[in-house]
């Protein structure tokens, strides 16, 4: 019975203007709107679709995170996840990609999937790594910024947008999947949906149960907002513009 | 006209401050909607409130007719010039500063030309929110905002721009201000002057200032598209958000099949997100201003829809919630893609709504073959955009040459239905007709008192409003 494991992560809703908390130790996140991380929703997409497809029989989402983790894994259940896990980490402590990547290595052998596709990154680090890496502890092939993934039989075919153009890989399976933003779009969550939703198997376990020490190996001295962008001035014909391009040493 | 009082003008402005000739002068002299269209010898543009008072003082005294002007976005030609030639155009939008933000008092000083997304964004830079909510927030100016007493989405749980004015500095029609810019939640000390001047178009005062109300910002929302069976099923399904949510119930908007058609084929990233096609939407949102009631509101809200709709979508995150507002926001844009339309902006008690949209669309049905009706909006209100869209391949022009009829008839059955032909844009020029036939004599009567207490040599924005007496 083939699976899919999908992982997800609980972030600053993407649409919502961050703000640093007062003394730069992080990102202020009291009161604002959390959800699923974008490329992680494309993940669970394309999951379901596969899945809808006849690809696989089950879709399992995870999540490392504190305990209100629920409430994305529970949208992931009415976007269609048969089941979900919630492996549990204290509030606030911060899971880095190896961490990460080790507690989902410990879920794919419990689980032994065939396909395992996460986001090719969190937009709250930004760290681009997890994918990477649990392909490689798992030793199996990635294919990673997928912006089309066709299955056939037990090999893949993953199309990745690069520099140079379109990249075309081929992948034995079982194999780890990265999402690029173009992979699809992402369905709305049907009330139906939703009540079947609260029926579905939620299962939080720890660390420990897993076998997984959490390590802390990058230490953040501080953030800092970007540079405030300076108000542009209104030209009136390219004369001006020249003068004052001159004037500022920019030509 | 006269020569020698518009040059005082001129003189008195300063170059900077006024137009009386070019291209940009044609933007003043139209409405957005571009259904009047006016002619004046100049555009003012005072900097201040000291230069719109001694603008008004000239005027006052050679009796030159004042139209005040805004972000010129209103609906009802209440902003522009008629075409004699000799009404100066008074625009507010050099009076744009941000006077001062009261956080604790909840309270935020503004110039009448700011615009309203100006205000929006200076109250979130406080961590606050100024509520009122239009599609044209980024163009339209407090002061146009006072001045038509604008509604919008936000209606439902802040109520109109009147019950979020506190004071307004107002320059009176013979160059006198009264200074009303207090702060206060409670004053009773004799008759609620500013309230005279909201809604009422720059026929009684020029709003140079406002002083609004600030609220905490919501930092949950639940949104959500519900499909229901009928219009009655709506207004059920909205007592039930209210008995159950209370004031988090912020957005109750109703949407035909025919707006999720219009605007999915017409607006670029907009998308039917059900899998089969319902007859009626409704677009409604819960907001909670205290996190940790975040999941509760949620829940609250999947409950009730579960209970009364057909079907229905739940926003999951904040770009969703925004494609869905989009849908509701772009009706108006689509059905300009769509063709021609025929406009009514009415309200009738919400406990009659549904009964009138049955019989009003049963009407047009009937008698307006090339039309068919698009009726959308702010049903939490009791206020419809009732509009009638021309159908495909057929006749603008034939089309639009019955509006008088069908405006009439629909107007007619609004007031049967005890409610209003103008919920919520004014009247302007547009409706004087529709005031001559549906207000009282009394009313009319105690309306002109009021504006000859006000405005006795009538030169603040003539020909608006108020329909001429006994004529
Ligand atoms: C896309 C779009 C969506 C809209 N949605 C809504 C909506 O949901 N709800 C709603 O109520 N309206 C809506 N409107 C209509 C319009 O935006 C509002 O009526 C708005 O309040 C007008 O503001 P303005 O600054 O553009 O005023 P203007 O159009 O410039 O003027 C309107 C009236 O106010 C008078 N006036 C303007 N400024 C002053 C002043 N300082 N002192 C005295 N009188 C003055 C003018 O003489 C005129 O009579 C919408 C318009 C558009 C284009």
């Amino acid at each position: 019975m083939a699976k899919i494991l999908v992982a997800i992560k609980r972030v600053v809703d993407y649409n919502v203007r961050i703000r640093l908390k007062p003394d730069g130790s992080g990102v202020a996140t009291e009161g604002v709107k959390l959800s699923i991380n974008p490329f992680d929703e494309i993940a669970l997409e394309e999951a379901l679709r596969m899945r809808d497809r006849g690809a696989a029989e089950e879709v399992i989402v995870a999540s490392i995170g504190p305990a209100e983790t629920q409430q994305q894994l529970r949208t992931a259940l009415a976007m269609g996840a048969d089941r979900a896990v919630l492996v549990q980490a204290d509030a606030g402590a911060v899971v880095e990609p190896l961490t990460a990547a080790r507690t989902l290595l410990a879920l794919v052998e419990r689980e032994k999937p065939q396909i395992v596709i996460l986001g090719k990154q969190a937009i709250d680090d930004d760290n681009n790594q997890t994918g990477q890496m649990l392909a490689a502890l798992w030793d199996r092939p990635q294919a990673t910024f997928a912006s089309t993934i066709e299955l056939k039989d037990d090999k893949a075919t993953v199309r990745r947008e690069v520099d140079t153009g379109l990249e075309t890989l081929e992948v034995d399976l079982p194999a780890v999947f990265t999402t690029d933003l173009r992979l699809n779009e992402p369905r709305y969550v049907k009330l139906p949906d939703i009540m079947k939703a609260k029926k579905k198997p939620l299962e939080t376990v720890t660390f420990t149960d897993l076998g997984v020490t959490p390590k802390q190996q990058v230490e953040v001295s501080h953030y800092e907002p970007p540079p405030v962008r300076q108000k542009g001035v209104m030209v009136k014909d390219v004369a001006e513009l020249v003068g004052a391009l001159k004037k500022r040493g920019l030509v | 006209m006269k020569n020698a009082p518009l040059e005082a003008l001129k003189a008195l402005v300063g170059p900077a401050g006024y137009l009386d000739a070019g291209p940009d002068m044609d933007l003043y002299l139209t409405d957005f909607r571009r259904l009047h269209r006016g002619r004046s010898p100049l555009v003012l543009l005072p900097a201040n409130t000291g230069q719109v008072a001694q603008v008004v003082r000239i005027c006052a005294q050679h009796r030159i007719g004042i139209v005040p002007q805004g972000g010129n976005t209103g609906y009802c030609g209440g902003a522009t010039p008629d075409d004699s030639g000799t009404q100066v155009i008074l625009a507010l939008q050099r009076l744009n500063r941000i006077r001062q933000i009261d956080p604790l008092g909840d309270a935020i000083t503004v110039e009448a030309g700011c615009t309203l997304a100006q205000v929006r964004q200076a109250a979130e830079s406080a961590d606050r929110l100024f509520p009122l909510s239009l599609g044209s927030e980024g163009t339209c100016q407090i002061g146009g905002n006072v001045a038509t007493n604008a509604g919008g989405t936000a209606v439902l749980r802040y109520g109109m721009m009147r019950a979020l004015v506190l004071g307004l500095e107002v320059v009176l029609a013979d160059g006198r201000v009264i200074e009303g810019l207090k702060p206060l939640r409670k004053d009773n000390s004799g008759y609620r002057l500013h309230e005279l001047f909201i809604g009422s178009e720059g026929t009684l005062g020029i709003v140079t200032a406002a002083c609004l109300k600030l609220f905490p910002r919501p930092v949950e929302r639940a949104t959500a598209l519900a499909a229901v069976a009928d219009p009655a099923a709506a207004v059920q399904l909205l007592s039930a958000l209210r008995t159950a949510a209370g004031e988090q119930l912020s957005t109750f908007e109703l949407m035909p099949r025919l707006a999720v058609e219009l605007t999915s084929r017409h607006i670029p990233g907009v998308r039917d997100p059900f899998s089969s096609a319902y007859e009626w939407y409704v677009l409604t949102e819960l907001a909670a201003s205290n996190s940790g009631s975040g999941s509760g509101i949620q829940t609250t809200l999947e409950e009730i829809l579960a209970a009364h709709a057909t079907d229905a979508v739940v926003a999951t995150n904040l770009q969703q919630r925004e494609a869905l507002w989009r849908m509701r926001e772009t009706v108006p844009e689509a059905q300009r893609h769509a063709g021609a339309s025929i406009k009514h902006d009415i309200a009738v008690p919400i406990s009659v709504i549904a009964r009138f949209i049955r019989e009003a669309g049963d009407w047009v049905t009937a008698n307006v073959p090339d039309g068919q009706l698009i009726a959308y909006g702010h049903l939490g209100d009791g206020n419809l955009h009732f509009n009638i869209q021309q159908r495909p391949d057929t006749d603008a022009a034939q089309f639009l040459a019955r509006a008088p009829h069908i405006h009439r008839t629909i107007h007619d059955l609004v007031a049967a239905y005890g409610g209003t032909f103008s919920a919520e844009h004014g009247i302007g020029q547009l409706k004087l007709e529709d005031m001559r036939r549906y207000k009282s004599p009394t009313e009319l009567a105690v309306m002109h008192a009021m504006k000859q207490a006000l405005d006795p040599q009538g030169i603040l924005n003539p020909g608006k409003v108020l329909p001429a007496a006994g004529t």
